[in-house]
């Protein structure tokens, strides 16, 4: 049976010689195919003898497999050959910068916000928000500011031309609107937007606060003091931050208190930021007054409650060194993007 | 307010340095701003007395002074000053030291005249900014002792900023009696004591506004010597305050004002008629004022008047036509209570500002009037002579001492610490307050000058505050509060704040107030208008964050920005009648090329169809995107061809649209620009998903062109074919829009693409054919289209 021997010779040399599936297809269909050349030998085995047959046939179907798996063995090479052409046409240049757009970003005034409200939120306060354009009831007559008072005068405040309103100094009035609303107990912050007839490289007359406060049983300036610890401690991102309660006025609370914390500079020791005194004034708070507790029909004797406002601008300033306030409200896009 | 230490230290002496007792204060709520050196430095500066003066034989304006040092030692000291004279007594700079501002004095010629050393002007000295003449010191100042000595030593100056309700420590006294609580510490009284009348004469005084000034008290004083001149510690204590010597007897009303907190006022008698009366101004009525200008005054003010004409405005100041003059012998003393409601916001009126005024305006004790009078009629006659009449006091109505109560179980729950009894009655007491304890219990009298404590808390801040904040520990008050509740169908601001950012805007903050023309361009409406604006360009309220974006727009083109994307929220003003509605609005703006500058996307500048797609993502959070419609409508502001009102079912929401193209030469803008503006609060309200099945059987595609007039708007189209495929349709969106040739001027081939669907069954191709027929016939009926192949 040299010629079948020499046949699957000769298909392993054609194989080989197939540079592509299409021509290794046409070496199948020469020796596998329908009339290709084994086909054609079974064709003839039955003109030999019955004896021989099997014997034949099994010589036939054992040179069919032979081809059979040499052709296997070559597709699969051209397989991976184009596969690997493949690849290496497709490879793309990996450093490239990404396609489509690129997005935007917040506010800084907007990421203090949200990070103050995230932090009192955890403690189950609730956002209260308020209007912008106040009556004196509000801004001043609730929140104990008598008639001829300089701290009345000290407000700087904005008034609408021919109407009894003002822009709202701070965000106490929302104190109010929140004890009327809900009653004690109550915890509620309150962001938002107050105005002072003020400009300068701290002041804008547009500025932005977020007033705190807990009314409810037994509450006592160590509870304020727990917690604006926390509070503070939490924000700058420091345990050991230190705070000094100095007494201070406000109308609406009593004791009232302007807190200071060891500067995040100089940890105290003294720095051009702060001074070389080691303390950043940051805020100011206190218990809440009787008088505002009363006029929102809370009973003082069964109830008592704290309530701070701290300024989001000057916790900008400490926390990414926007030093000049302004730049807050000039919209530079340059300097907006180092917010995103 | 500036106060000298050793001042303080004859009232109360702490052992403390002026650091720690500024600190002291500070933490107990006086803060204490700056502690200064009263003096330079004046180690070399000696007294001397000016024995000669003889001229320079080589210079006209100068003088060869003989000056004396110290006993036996003389100086020869070339002098240019004009008031040099024999008799003089004058600081003396000796060789081999400096000046404070660095000059060294050495033996030198002067014009070939020796000179020994200099004598100097309190400008020279950094004392002052006198720079007129030598400074003069006192004829019976010792010779050849430090100057620092003859000025009364070495001192610190404490600039004490106090907070409003705190016009009690707004004098030596009041600060004194602040220290004499925290540390514990009795109080040494300079002598009040009655100064006995040596005359007779009085003014009589009609207290006609007794609302206004409950209190009025004044004596005469005649026979001042018209050569006095006000001793140099008193001088030197009004200059380490912050206040020049002036004359004698304003220099005495000045220093009890320091020491006692009592303002004072002093007049010529001799320009007085009739008596005193404390009244009200009459409209029209005018007055020239210490400030040297002619004021009118309104009927709100309080003015002290003789029986011809107003004398000066009360509390506030004085007019010069009754002023003490270098001349003046008789004077007519006041010291007066004024209630701060009289005085209040008169000197902004009047534009002046008086230490007068601050202090009424914070409170002076009502009952200080006549030890004031006292204390100034004993210090004048100490070095002007003179002989004093009676204290004239009127009095309106009296004032009783509050009395309050403070319980030991409040001090605690408040303080959250127990604060001793012992210590509670010591710095009750210190601070004035009279106290007498049964049981738990405190009654408490408040003394005249605290007139801002007027409840028990006020007494629990006032043990807090001295026994130290800092004593308080911190607690974290138990949470015994439920979850908050948390709408669902309410989407935070964040959520959509996010989608723009992701989509390139970046978020801007801007004024609630802006120009009045510009907001009058933009929206056709002026807005609510400020009585007192901050600045000419921002006059109103917003009634559109549109001025807002475009200020900030045209702010970052003119900083080479030219690829802008912002978008802010917040209030907006809008007046109806007497009310103000106040709503949150969102807004955006943009404008240059819709993509940053890359390699794969052409370059092209965002169109209307940007800013909507940015708008339909701002509602698929809400998921009402496929309620929302534009509408064509006119706008103020906008292009009439590319303007959008916005509604959301049926209801007005907002616009959109392009920047008209005359607005943006007004503006020097020089592209155009895109802007929408929404309600927020529909934008917030969210609907709560509820799965709907998804049809587990293929869908099919077919897509179609279809030829219409060119102004058919594409809602029109979608709704048509949305109406006629029915529920089958799954997608209709247009891929394609086409004008140009191949079709017929005046009307536009829109390609549209339809996902099909059943929920029940496999679509035949059969089924999504005639579907896909009744969406021509539909166009072609209502809309004349024709088919384009």
């Amino acid at each position: 049976m040299l010629e079948l021997d020499q046949l699957i010779h000769e298909a392993r040399t054609r194989a080989a010689a197939s540079e592509s599936l299409a021509a290794l297809d046409e070496v199948r269909v020469h020796y596998l195919g329908k009339k290709g050349v084994l086909t054609e030998q079974l064709k003839v085995l039955g003109s030999l003898p019955a004896m021989d047959r099997p014997a034949a046939g099994q010589r036939v179907n054992r040179a069919k497999q032979a081809i059979t798996e040499l052709l296997d063995a070559r597709r699969h090479t051209l397989e991976e050959q184009a596969l690997a052409e493949q690849l290496a046409a497709d490879a793309v240049d990996v450093t490239l910068p990404g396609r489509g757009q690129e997005p935007g970003g917040m506010h800084p005034v907007t990421r203090i916000l949200e990070r103050v409200q995230a932090l009192f939120t955890t403690l189950g306060f609730r956002v209260e928000v308020g209007p912008e354009i106040e009556d004196e009831f509000h801004n001043f007559d609730a929140l104990n500011f008598k008639p001829a008072h300089p701290a009345r005068a000290e407000m700087d405040t904005f008034y609408l031309k021919d109407r009894p309103l003002l822009l709202r100094t701070h965000t106490s009035p929302v104190q109010i609107r929140a004890l009327l609303k809900y009653g004690a107990p109550l915890r509620v912050i309150a962001p938002g937007r107050t105005f002072r007839h003020d400009y300068d490289v701290t002041h804008t007359p547009m500025f932005h606060q977020v007033e705190g406060l807990l009314v409810d049983k037994g509450v006592s300036m160590a509870h304020l003091r727990g917690t604006l610890t926390d509070f503070l401690q939490r924000f700058f991102e420091k345990d050991d931050l230190k705070l000094r309660f100095r007494p201070s006025y406000f109308p609406f609370v009593e004791p009232g208190a302007e807190v200071d914390i060891s500067c995040i500079f100089c940890d105290g020791s003294g720095c051009r930021v702060c001074k070389h005194a080691g303390w950043l004034e940051v805020l100011g708070c206190g218990l809440v007054h009787p008088n505002v507790l009363e006029t929102c029909h809370v009973d003082t004797e069964r109830y008592s409650g704290w309530a701070f406002g701290v300024g989001i601008e000057r916790l900008g300033m400490l926390r990414y060194g926007i030093n000049d306030i302004r730049m807050n409200y000039e919209n530079d896009l340059r300097f907006l993007r180092q917010f995103r | 307010m500036k106060i000298s230490t050793q001042w303080l230290h004859e009232f109360v002496n702490p052992s403390a340095t002026a650091e720690e007792i500024a600190e002291r204060l500070t933490l107990a709520g006086i803060e204490i701003s700056s502690v200064s050196d009263a003096l330079p430095p004046l180690d070399n500066v000696v007294t001397g007395e000016v024995l000669k003066v003889a001229h320079h034989p080589h210079a006209d304006k100068l003088r060869i002074c003989d000056v004396r040092v110290s006993a036996g030692k003389h100086l020869q000291i070339v002098c240019g000053a004009p008031n040099v004279r024999t008799g003089m007594k004058v600081a003396v700079v000796l060789p081999g030291s400096h000046l404070p501002d660095g000059t060294e004095i050495r033996v030198s010629q002067l014009r070939g005249v020796e000179s020994q050393g200099m004598l100097c002007s309190a400008r020279e000295l950094g004392i002052t900014h006198d720079h007129s003449g030598l400074l003069e010191l006192p004829g019976d100042t010792a010779v050849g002792i430090n100057l620092a000595q003859a000025l009364g030593g070495a001192d610190k100056v404490l600039e004490v900023e106090i907070t409003s309700n705190r016009g009690d420590c707004l004098s030596v006294l009041g600060i004194a009696r602040e220290l004499g609580a925290l540390f514990d510490l009795d109080l040494n009284l300079p002598p009040y004591a009655p100064v006995r009348p040596a005359i007779r004469d009085n003014l009589p005084v009609n207290l006609a506004a007794p609302e206004a000034c409950p209190v009025f008290a004044g004596r005469i004083i005649r026979g001042l010597r018209t050569d006095a001149v006000t001793p140099l510690w008193m001088c030197e204590r009004l200059r380490r305050a912050g206040l020049r010597c002036v004359h004698p007897v304003v220099d005495v009303t000045q220093y009890v004002m320091l020491e006692l907190g009592q303002p004072m006022h002093a007049y010529d008698l001799k320009h007085l008629s009739g008596g005193i009366v404390v009244r009200m101004a009459k409209t029209g009525e005018s007055l020239q004022l210490l400030d040297g200008n002619a004021h009118t005054l309104e009927p709100d003010m309080l003015v002290i008047a003789d029986s011809k004409r107003p004398l000066g405005v009360g509390g506030i100041m004085g007019g010069t036509a009754s002023s003490v003059q270098a001349d003046t012998r008789d004077i007519f003393l006041e010291a007066a209570y004024f209630s701060p409601e009289a005085i209040s916001d008169r000197e902004r009126k009047l534009g002046v500002q008086t230490d007068a005024a601050y202090r009424f305006t914070r409170g002076v004790d009502p009952t200080g009037q006549t030890r004031a009078l006292e204390r100034a009629t004993r210090l004048l006659l100490s070095f002007a002579n003179g002989e004093p009449g009676p204290v004239n006091r009127i009095a309106g109505r009296k004032s009783a001492a509050a009395k309050l109560t403070l319980r030991q179980l409040k001090l605690r729950q408040l303080l959250g610490i127990k604060v001793p009894a012992g210590d509670v009655d010591r710095i009750l007491s210190r601070l004035g307050f009279r106290t007498r304890k049964h049981g738990r219990t405190w009654e408490v009298r408040v003394p005249s000058h605290r007139f801002d404590i007027e409840r028990e808390e006020d007494l629990v801040e006032e043990v807090g505050r001295v026994f130290g904040y800092d004593r308080i520990p911190a607690i974290a008050y138990p949470s015994t509060q439920r979850m908050l509740p948390l709408p669902e169908e309410q989407l935070p601001l964040a959520r959509l704040r996010d989608i723009l950012i992701a989509r390139g805007y970046q978020e801007i903050i801007t004024y609630s107030f802006v120009d009045g023309p510009l907001q009058q361009r933009l929206t056709g409406s002026p807005g609510i208008a400020l009585a007192n604006p901050i600045t000419t360009d921002m006059t109103v309220m917003r009634c559109s964050l549109w001025p807002g974006l475009v200020q900030t727009l045209r702010y970052n083109l003119n900083r080479q920005q030219k690829r802008v994307r912002i978008f802010e929220y917040g209030m907006r003003f809008i007046a109806q009648h007497n009310e103000i509605t106040q709503e949150n609005i969102l807004s955006g703006l943009i404008t240059g090329s819709q993509y940053p500058v890359q390699w794969g996307l052409p370059q092209r500048a965002a169109d209307l169809a940007d800013l909507r797609s940015d708008i339909d993502a701002l509602l698929v959070a809400s998921g009402a995107v496929e309620h929302l419609e534009a509408r064509v409508a006119p706008h103020p502001a906008l292009h009439p061809g590319q303007s959008a009102k916005i509604r959301l079912n049926g209801v007005d929401l907002g616009w959109m649209g392009a920047l008209h193209p005359k607005l943006l030469r007004e503006l020097m803008l020089d592209q155009p620009v895109f802007v929408f503006e929404l309600m927020l609060g529909p934008l917030l309200r969210a609907h709560l998903p509820k799965l709907a099945e998804i049809s587990p059987f293929p869908s099919l595609s077919r897509d179609l062109a279809v030829v219409v007039d060119a102004g058919v708007e594409a809602a029109t189209i979608l709704g048509l074919v949305r109406e006629a495929a029915g529920r089958q349709a799954i997608e209709v969106r247009i891929f394609d829009i086409y004008y140009g040739p191949g079709v017929d001027s005046g009307r536009k081939s829109v390609a549209l693409s339809l996902i099909l669907q059943d929920s029940s069954r496999t679509l035949t191709d059969e089924a999504a054919d005639a579907t896909v027929k009744r969406v021509v016939r539909q166009l072609q009926s209502k809309l004349g289209a024709t088919i384009r192949d």
